[in-house]
């Protein structure tokens, strides 16, 4: 009785949306989002939060978390969540889903695309999990300086093995997430045969003898540093994320220019956690969150790919600078042409002896 | 248009128009069914793969070293023991492969059993889901030409139709398990058919078509081979090339007859059929601790066979054979699958040995290595699986590479023909031979061979007692308007044949008193009812008269009948003339 009333508030709730009317007598509930702060939230107010309130008459209030699950626990142990949504890495909502820490969220919570494609098209491979809603890609990415490679400049992921061609040192994060996959593509590997092979003890050596191959590698923890190193020239190519190079271009006027050959795609995920208080007005607002519309317009604020084809075909300008945002995210066709999803569910089981070889080989 | 359509078809009016687009139509469904078929086959493989820890991927991502060591020897052998027990339900006691099908079409037996199939299919999931060193190619055609030829039986059509729509079967699940749509129709004619009558091609394509529609979206899967760079190759290395397939085409030889040898081996061990494919599987799984490229169908092993460096040559030659003799061991032992995924791994890793062996030569590894790796897979799967054209296809369909197809091409060259000559056309005649349907000698005599001529028994003959006179024989056959009689005695039994011609010379020498059983006919040769009509032309050859007669093979030599030397050519006119329409037929 309870799941079917649920049902009936929820096409309610969607067909209010629809119709743009607030409706008479509802309470003016706010909603509360936990998302990243910084940058990614100025633009998530300005796609997403402001124009919800202004549609649905509901108020939101954000708070900022550095991601991670432990908070989150916590709050459901003490039986006070004080969230409705939360913004989540896949990483995250995976196992937060497997420990019952999410609702359960259906795909049919999206909206088709404006031309009537079915979300299942639309959306990304796999976007739709038991818990969340794949919303953004975001990626890493290698990044050179334009001015050290004045001649023939890098275009493939393999270049950035090629010191020969490519001379000048290297800044790679200190994980073996993304290097494997990076020195294996590098052989000539097809992306989709990645993880196979690097669960091959001939497979790992043979990525780990690519890196082996690199002279003078710096080595990267935290996501501000790659910039700062391209920018002072310390080295000449650098893996990072690609909304901080971006970033840095557009703010900073560095000289660098992102190499979307091998890019290794992430995602965030919308999600909603059990013992929210207002869980129809949470699915309204992923509902509003994940149409074409808002995506694109999120999109054209900070370069992380929208999760639906539709969008990310319709990504234009950057509504302050007006510079093309088209050519910054990763999911665009022209940048997704070779991009490696990173698989979660490997690095969720392979991950303590993943890195403890490569812990080995960087203590040699 | 019209006109145009019945210009090139005049025996058929729009009623055969339509009956051909009928039987286009039905191979499209085929495609759908045999595609479908195939793509739930390559993904059950897959699951059970992952499932039981067979495939690396599932074996990084379990945690337990323990269990897994247990496992890799369990797995193998628990689905052996399984495999044997399905074995053991089929009539013939193993399963049905390529080669039953090829028998059925080349002899236009066709009508390919329905249970046996779903067995086999079941034998070859069993198989490679539990890590077998099998094929899954072979067991995918087979299921593609049982579905086919199901469909023929349920709409009543003819042998012909029935042929074709085992093709279609055929040409469907390669479409679909390679992505390879031309591969599929190539493969089709060249191994199953053997002609390439447009009767046939139109059904197959569209089959084949269907099959690629339904493989690009449903099977997402990297190509199997990736070029990078545009790298072309030095003129010279094409002679390397040509070598390599002659080479291939010893190593190809090696492979069949290593199956074949295991098999013939199994056959004496004192253990039961129903135990083998689990001692095989035990056997596998304790190597593969060791070496563990040589478990399943080797996808990962493959290509890192393609990558300069992924091996040592040693490593190279020590996985070469332990995989060569895997893949041995599971099918001479008895586990169901197909000779086709094993080659192409062999073959790659003979190629990328010869790549490694030249590069220590010259000084430094080719930079066109995967060419190396490529024309040793070709070298090594064309002989094999007896189609030369079709494994160049499949490499240019999943490479899209022209210069790679080419010096595969050069590869191939050498090996289909050395390996023909020194081993047989494909693992398939070689395996059929053996069987005794032997089909070097093309179609015509593989049906001819198959065809009783029992059909062609007549009783009009004139048959006496052999005690009858010479003067009465006379009268009788002259009355009768015959030139030979047959004796037989009141119990049946056949005394040989006598001639008129000869009747009346022993008359004119006064002996027509004499009864006729002392002049019959010298060395007139019998035949027996299930003697072959290729079989009763060769006796034909010193023949002469008008009758051969046919008595009772196990029985006291009891008279059935007569066959008459005009039946016998008529028959062979018949059967050429039904293989010349199905050849030949446009439409």
């Amino acid at each position: 009785m309870a799941l079917a009333e649920r049902h009936v508030a929820m096409v309610l709730a969607w067909l209010l949306t629809g119709l743009a009317i607030p409706a008479a007598g509802q309470e003016p509930a706010s909603l509360t989002v936990l998302s990243w702060g910084g940058a990614y939230e100025r633009a998530q107010q300005q796609a997403l939060f402001a124009p919800f309130s202004q549609t649905t008459g509901t108020a939101i209030r954000v708070e900022s978390y550095n991601g991670g699950l432990t908070g989150l626990r916590q709050a459901i142990e003490d039986g006070n969540v004080p969230w409705d949504v939360i913004d989540m890495t896949r990483n995250d909502a995976m196992a937060a889903c497997e420990e019952g820490l999410l609702e359960p969220l259906s795909p049919e919570v999206v909206a088709a695309a404006p031309d009537g494609t079915p979300p299942e098209q639309d959306f990304i491979a796999n976007a739709f999990g038991q818990c969340s809603i794949t919303h953004t890609v975001f990626a890493t990415v290698v990044a050179f300086r334009r001015d050290a490679f004045p001649g023939q400049r890098p275009t493939s992921i393999a270049d950035l093995f090629d010191q020969q061609s490519f001379p000048g040192p290297r800044a790679l994060q200190r994980t073996p997430a993304v290097n494997l996959e990076w020195a294996l593509l590098s052989y000539g590997v097809p992306r989709e045969e990645l993880y196979g092979l690097l669960s091959t003890q001939r497979g790992l050596r043979l990525a780990l003898n690519r890196l082996d191959s690199l002279e003078d590698i710096h080595w990267w923890e935290a996501g501000d540093v790659p910039a700062k190193l391209l920018a002072s020239g310390e080295v000449v190519m650098a893996s990072g994320y690609n909304g901080r190079f971006f970033d840095a271009i557009v703010n900073r006027d560095l000289p660098i220019q992102i190499l979307w050959d091998g890019q290794v795609q992430e995602y965030e995920t919308w999600v909603i956690p059990q013992g929210t208080r207002h869980p129809e007005l949470a699915k309204q607002f992923i509902r509003f969150a994940t149409t074409t519309e808002q995506l694109t317009e999120l999109a054209n604020r900070i370069p992380y790919g929208p999760a639906r084809h539709s969008a990310a075909m319709q990504v234009s300008t950057h509504p302050d600078n007006g510079r093309d945002m088209r050519l910054h995210i990763p999911t665009h066709p022209l940048n997704a042409e070779r991009a490696v999803i990173k698989d979660d569910d490997w690095y969720a089981h392979t991950h303590h002896r993943v890195e403890e070889r490569f812990q080995e080989w960087l203590s040699r | 248009m019209d006109t145009i359509q019945t210009d090139k078809v005049p025996s058929q009016g729009p009623l055969g128009v339509i009956k051909f687009l009928g039987l286009v139509l039905f191979g499209g469904l085929i495609g759908v069914i045999a595609a479908f078929a195939a793509v739930g086959f390559v993904a059950a493989v897959l699951w059970l793969n992952d499932s039981l820890l067979i495939s690396p991927r599932s074996r990084m991502m379990f945690a337990h070293p323990g269990i897994l060591i247990a496992a890799t020897i369990a797995v193998p052998a628990i689905g052996g023991l399984l495999v044997g027990l399905v074995h053991h339900q089929i009539a013939e006691r193993r399963p049905h492969t390529p080669a039953d099908v090829i028998a059925a079409v080349q002899t236009r037996r066709g009508q390919l059993p329905a249970r046996a199939g779903a067995l086999s299919a079941l034998s070859g999931l069993l198989s490679l889901g539990a890590g077998a060193s099998v094929g899954q190619y072979g067991p995918l055609v087979h299921m593609g030409a049982t579905l086919g030829s199901l469909g023929a039986r349920l709409l009543r059509l003819g042998r012909s139709d029935d042929n074709i729509t085992i093709a279609c079967g055929v040409a469907a699940a390669i479409a679909t398990a390679f992505n390879a749509p031309l591969a599929g129709i190539v493969f089709a004619h060249e191994v199953v058919l053997r002609h390439y009558a447009l009767r046939a091609f139109a059904p197959v394509a569209a089959a084949a078509t269907i099959g690629y529609v339904i493989a690009t979206g449903v099977l997402e899967r990297g190509a199997l081979f990736h070029v990078t760079d545009t790298t072309v190759p030095q003129p010279w290395e094409f002679a390397a090339f040509i070598a390599i397939g002659g080479l291939g085409a010893l190593v190809a030889g090696s492979y069949m007859h290593a199956i074949l040898g295991v098999g013939r081996l199994a056959e004496r061990l004192p253990i039961s059929p129903l135990l083998r494919p689990a001692l095989a599987g035990a056997l596998l799984g304790l190597t593969a601790l060791w070496v563990p490229d040589i478990l399943g169908m080797g996808q990962e092993t493959l290509r890192f066979a393609t990558i300069a460096g992924a091996f040592g040559g040693i490593e190279l030659i020590v996985v070469l054979l332990l995989k060569l003799g895997a893949t041995a061991l599971c099918l001479g032992m008895g586990f169901g699958g197909g000779v086709f995924s094993p080659a192409l791994v062999i073959g790659t890793l003979f190629g990328a040995l010869c790549g490694t062996v030249l590069g220590k030569l010259t000084g430094t590894p080719p930079d066109t290595f995967v060419f190396y790796a490529v024309c040793g897979m070709v070298a090594v799967t064309a002989p094999v699986i007896g189609a030369p054209l079709t494994s160049l296809l499949i490499v240019f369909e999943l490479t899209g590479s022209y210069v790679l197809t080419i010096a595969a091409l050069a590869s191939v060259t050498l090996a289909s023909p050395i390996a023909a000559q020194l081993f047989g056309r494909s693992l398939f005649d070689i395996q059929l031979s053996i069987r005794g349907l032997d089909l070097s000698a093309g179609r015509g005599q593989a049906v001819l061979s198959e065809a009783p001529v029992r059909r062609y028994l007549n009783q009009d003959c004139v048959t006496l007692s052999p005690d009858t006179d010479i003067a009465a024989a006379v009268a009788t056959l002259s009355h009768a308007g015959r030139g030979e009689a047959h004796l037989v005695d009141p119990q049946g039994r056949y005394h040989g044949s006598v001639s008129l011609a000869d009747l009346e010379a022993a008359r004119e020498d006064g002996h027509a008193e004499r009864s006729i059983a002392k002049y019959t006919i010298a060395n007139r040769p019998v035949l027996g009812p299930s003697t072959s009509i290729w079989e009763a032309m060769a006796r034909m050859q010193d023949f002469t008269g008008e009758a051969m007669a046919v008595v009772d093979d196990k029985e006291q030599s009891t008279f059935l009948g007569v066959i008459y030397e005009a039946s016998i050519a008529r028959a062979y006119l018949k059967h050429s003339d039904e293989l010349r329409r199905e050849e030949h037929g446009s439409g």
